[in-house]
């Protein structure tokens, strides 16, 4: 019977309703819904690098706050006059649109790099630890929904619900410190911090063509030993930002999968001796998928802003741990480019998952 | 019907168990897999900041760490010593009053084959006073008029003042790194990575690989004919840390083979007792005291009872009443010694000046002492006393530190201490303008002489703007710097100590050590009176 119900299952076709007429239309409205999506994206990052630099200019100028108490008033009124701080703020502020138009988002003063080069430089290190973190909130967050939808009402369902509670109401910097001493300082099983052994490190540093992404260059690399170790640096990290997310997914999912399970088709097929544990495995999770996907995008920008805690805790050096340490100098211009670079990655990552979402589910683009 | 899903929903929720152990297991495999140190290399950890290679561009113990290992000075602190001695010059000495003569040895070149002249030492040091960065160390060469060059191995250093016995120390100093003039701009801070690209170094080790302030890789430099010799071990790799308690996680557990800069004293004291690590003390030279501003302390010269001999009755009882020892051991665990003088111990001419003057003679508290000195000037009790501290740029201790301060003051009644703390980028400029009566400094010396721990505080218009002003005290220092006979001038720093420990214009009270942290076979751990740490003497 299992057999014949996955060779032509009409609960299949009704667990898909992307299969909507109009093919043709619906293709061109995909086309001009991205279009749109994307053409949004400008005054998006336009508004969010707008509001970041006036209130950055809100605090004074970069110089005073950066070496105000150590310069004498005149070398720091020629510092100032040198960088264009003491230009009317419109004025400025042109500039520093000019300047990010052509990927100049000025010098860091605090150890004298180029914005840009900070962003590339650890940008991946934070998109790899974003992936990590994504992973485990799917690998978890995905079938403990499930579980929870199945055990409805029951103890299980109870347990996984305060399960999801403390995932994402657990600061995450309690969360990374908890984890580092039971698997670090206790048990010894996993590195404390940072993303791989100095060694290794150093090899994939001196690949032809790094790309700052580990798990890549451990691979570029072909050792296993390498890999191995830049995995089980991203356990705890992964895990740490991971769980923030799989919270909120496992929620998600069992909320979904519930009111999926109370829809006509799933009646039918419980109808008809489906099982139980196969309607919500093979036909009501899926519709419980969309709302992830829409919700993820939401989700990057939790991820990002737990990864200043997550990278600072476990010396991750990526975007978040570089705008700890700028903050700490009063560095506003290397502060003011990471941030932009952060709310760009959100807008992009949402556009991303807006065109997935209209993939997967026509509705969203009507 | 019920009981068949039931345990497929266990096999699931087993499975997802399974998925989040199967990350923590693919990463045990791996985790003792690769890296760490073997053969000829050693692992440093530090929590100290690089802002810039570029000796024009920094003035910092991050950045200078780096400079001490990669570049060439003309003058150095052989190890043990404080006093400095020609490093990859073959002579060096005074050939008139303002000229200062160095003679380059004979065949010298930086790592990328580009030899290294005179012409480099000209260049090395105008670019310094042309870029005079503020974040740099060009205010160190304030007595350099110009260098001119008559050979390719000789440079002559001409000065504005005869006779300045600090200038060979101002060679080994954040100001003497010699750089190549092939590779570094001539008028402006060079960028770090166009440096490592140039290759342009040509001290004990060279930079293989560099990420700022994140991993660096030093591989020995053959060529290196200075002072110093050649290294012991031939790959150093430096890893920087954000967290102090990660840093000594990875030192306990065998992931670098040296910690240095900066554990905090508790972290420094559970690891004595940690047999797999070896804590190694030096001297260091950072001083903390307290400054009085001589015009708003009580009875100060702009207070509306001003009265010098009171105001030095309260400084008096002040000193007689500090605890240095319970200091250092209650707040730094022993981190932190006493320190009984300006100058810092270890250091050629520094005394311990205030030791028999304040407290019990012996270096420890006397309230009966404090109380007769009060009562002889007439001072009335309890002393209202402002002390202001900065808790954000003399570590984490300060707060116990000046609680500690209040205390000990506070006992016995005879000062009642209004106890506040300033951010530091507020506090530096508060301290200038006669806001605190009295209040917290802590000092790193620029180079290892004891004019350093004199000319910039006693001087006229020196940097604490503390009003304190002793003409003999500023005749002496000018006296002292111009003396070339060693022992007169060691006699001479002790006089000033002595005069400054009569008026105590500032009260030192500890003395900051060196510690290291580092595994158990790892030798030739070298913290001395040059304060810096070199790295070609570690080896295993």
């Amino acid at each position: 019977m299992t057999a014949l119900l996955d060779a032509s299952d009409p609960l299949s076709q009704t667990s898909a309703p992307a299969s909507a007429p109009g093919r043709s239309r619906s293709g061109g409205g995909l086309l001009r819904y991205i279009i749109i999506r994307f053409l949004l994206i400008i005054p998006t990052v336009f508004i969010l690098v707008t509001v970041v630099f006036f209130l950055m200019r809100t605090t004074g100028d970069p110089i005073t706050a950066a070496q105000g108490g150590r310069l004498p008033p005149d070398e720091l009124a020629r510092r100032i006059h040198e960088a264009g701080y003491d230009q009317p703020l419109i004025v400025q502020y042109f500039q520093y649109l000019g300047g990010i138009v052509t990927g100049n988002f000025g010098t860091t003063f605090s150890d004298h790099q180029p914005v840009a080069t900070v962003l590339v430089t650890y940008g991946t290190a934070t998109l790899e630890l974003a992936f990590y973190a994504l992973i485990v909130a799917f690998i978890v967050g995905v079938p403990l929904g499930m579980l929870a939808a199945y055990f409805r009402d029951k103890g299980w369902d109870a347990l996984l619900r305060i399960f999801a509670i403390l995932c994402y109401a657990t600061p995450v910097f309690f969360a990374g410190l908890l984890l580092k001493l039971i698997f670090s300082v206790w048990l010894g099983w996993l590195p404390v911090s940072g993303r791989a052994t100095t060694g290794d490190e150093l090899t994939m540093q001196s690949l032809d063509h790094p790309t700052g992404i580990y798990l890549i260059d451990a691979f570029q690399t072909g050792d296993p030993a390498v890999l191995g170790d830049v995995l089980a640096h991203a356990v705890l990290p992964g895990i740490a930002l991971g769980f923030l997310t799989a919270g909120v997914f496992l929620r998600l999912v069992r909320t979904n999968v519930i009111s999926t399970l109370s829809t006509d088709y799933v009646a039918s097929g419980r109808a008809r001796g489906v099982s139980e544990f196969r309607l919500v495995r093979k036909h009501a999770y899926r519709p419980a998928l969309i709302p992830i996907i829409t919700v993820m995008g939401l989700q990057i920008a939790l991820l990002l802003g737990g990864a200043v805690l997550t990278e600072t805790t476990f010396e991750w050096k990526g975007l978040g741990f570089q705008l700890a340490q700028y903050l700490q100098a009063r560095d506003y211009v290397a502060v003011q480019g990471i941030v932009v670079m952060l709310a760009v990655i959100v807008a992009f990552t949402n556009f991303v998952v807006d065109v997935i979402a209209a993939l997967i589910d026509p509705r969203v683009r009507y | 019907m019920k009981s068949a899903p039931s345990r497929r929903a266990r096999v699931l929720l087993g499975a997802s168990a399974l998925a989040v152990s199967a990350l923590a297991l693919a990463g045990c495999s791996g985790s003792g897999g690769s890296g760490g140190t073997s053969g000829g290399s050693l692992t440093i950890g530090t929590t100290d900041k690089i802002t810039s290679i570029d000796p024009a561009g920094s003035y910092d113990n991050g950045s200078f760490a780096v400079m001490n290992q990669v570049y060439p000075f003309l003058m150095n602190t052989p190890y043990g010593s404080p006093d400095v001695k020609p490093d990859i010059a073959a002579s060096a000495s005074f050939t008139s009053p303002t000229d200062y003569t160095v003679k380059l040895k004979k065949g010298l070149k930086f790592a990328n084959g580009h030899a290294l002249t005179s012409s480099d030492v000209k260049f090395t040091f105008e670019r310094q006073l042309k870029i005079n960065d503020p974040n740099g160390p060009a205010s160190l060469l304030g007595n350099l008029k110009d260098v001119t060059t008559p050979d390719k191995l000789t440079a002559v250093f001409h000065l504005k003042v005869p006779n300045d016995q600090t200038f060979p120390q101002v060679l080994s100093s954040p100001a003497g790194p010699i750089v190549d003039e092939q590779v570094f701009s001539a008028d402006k801070v060079t960028p770090d990575n166009t440096i490592v690209k140039g290759d342009a170094f040509a001290g004990q080790y060279t930079i293989k690989s560099y990420k700022v302030n994140s991993l660096i890789q030093y591989k020995a430099n053959p060529d290196y004919q200075g002072l110093l010799g050649p290294a012991k071990t031939g790959t150093i790799n430096v890893k920087y840390y954000a967290s102090a308690p990660n840093m000594k996680l990875d030192i306990q557990q065998g992931n670098i083979d040296v910690a240095f800069r900066s554990l905090s004293a508790t972290d420094i004291d559970s690891l004595r007792s940690d047999k797999k690590v070896k804590v190694v003390d030096g001297p260091g030279g950072e001083i903390r005291y307290i400054v009085f501003n001589f015009n708003t302390m009580p009875y100060g010269a702009t207070t509306p009872d001003a009265d010098a001999k009171k105001a030095l009755a309260v400084r008096q009882a002040a000193a007689d009443l500090i605890d240095r020892k319970a200091i250092a051991s209650q707040v730094y665990k022993n981190t932190y010694t006493p320190l009984y003088s300006y100058v810092a111990q270890g250091l050629t001419g520094a005394t311990e000046s205030l030791k028999p003057l304040y407290g019990d003679g012996n270096g420890g508290p006397s309230l009966d002492k404090a109380k007769q000195t009060l009562q002889a000037a007439g001072v009335t009790t309890p002393i209202n006393l402002s002390l202001q501290y900065t808790p954000d740029h003399y570590g984490p201790s300060s707060a116990d530190e000046y609680a500690m301060i209040k205390d000990q003051l506070e006992n016995g009644g005879l000062f009642k201490v209004n106890l506040a703390s300033t951010e530091y980028v507020q506090y530096s400029k508060d301290r200038v303008a006669d806001v605190y009566p009295a209040y917290q400094l802590g000092w790193f010396p620029d180079y290892s002489d004891a004019d350093n721990y004199l000319t910039p505080f006693f001087s006229k218009d020196n940097f604490l703007s503390n009003h304190y002003d002793n003409p003999d005290v500023q005749k002496l220092i000018t006296q002292q710097v111009g003396t070339t006979d060693k022992a007169a001038r060691a006699k001479l720093i002790g006089q000033i100590q002595d005069k400054v420990a009569n008026d105590l214009s500032t009260l030192p009270y500890l003395q900051g050590s060196q510690v290291a942290v580092v595994g158990a076979g790892v030798k030739g751990t070298t913290l001395d009176a040059s304060f810096k740490f070199r790295y070609a003497p570690l080896h295993k």
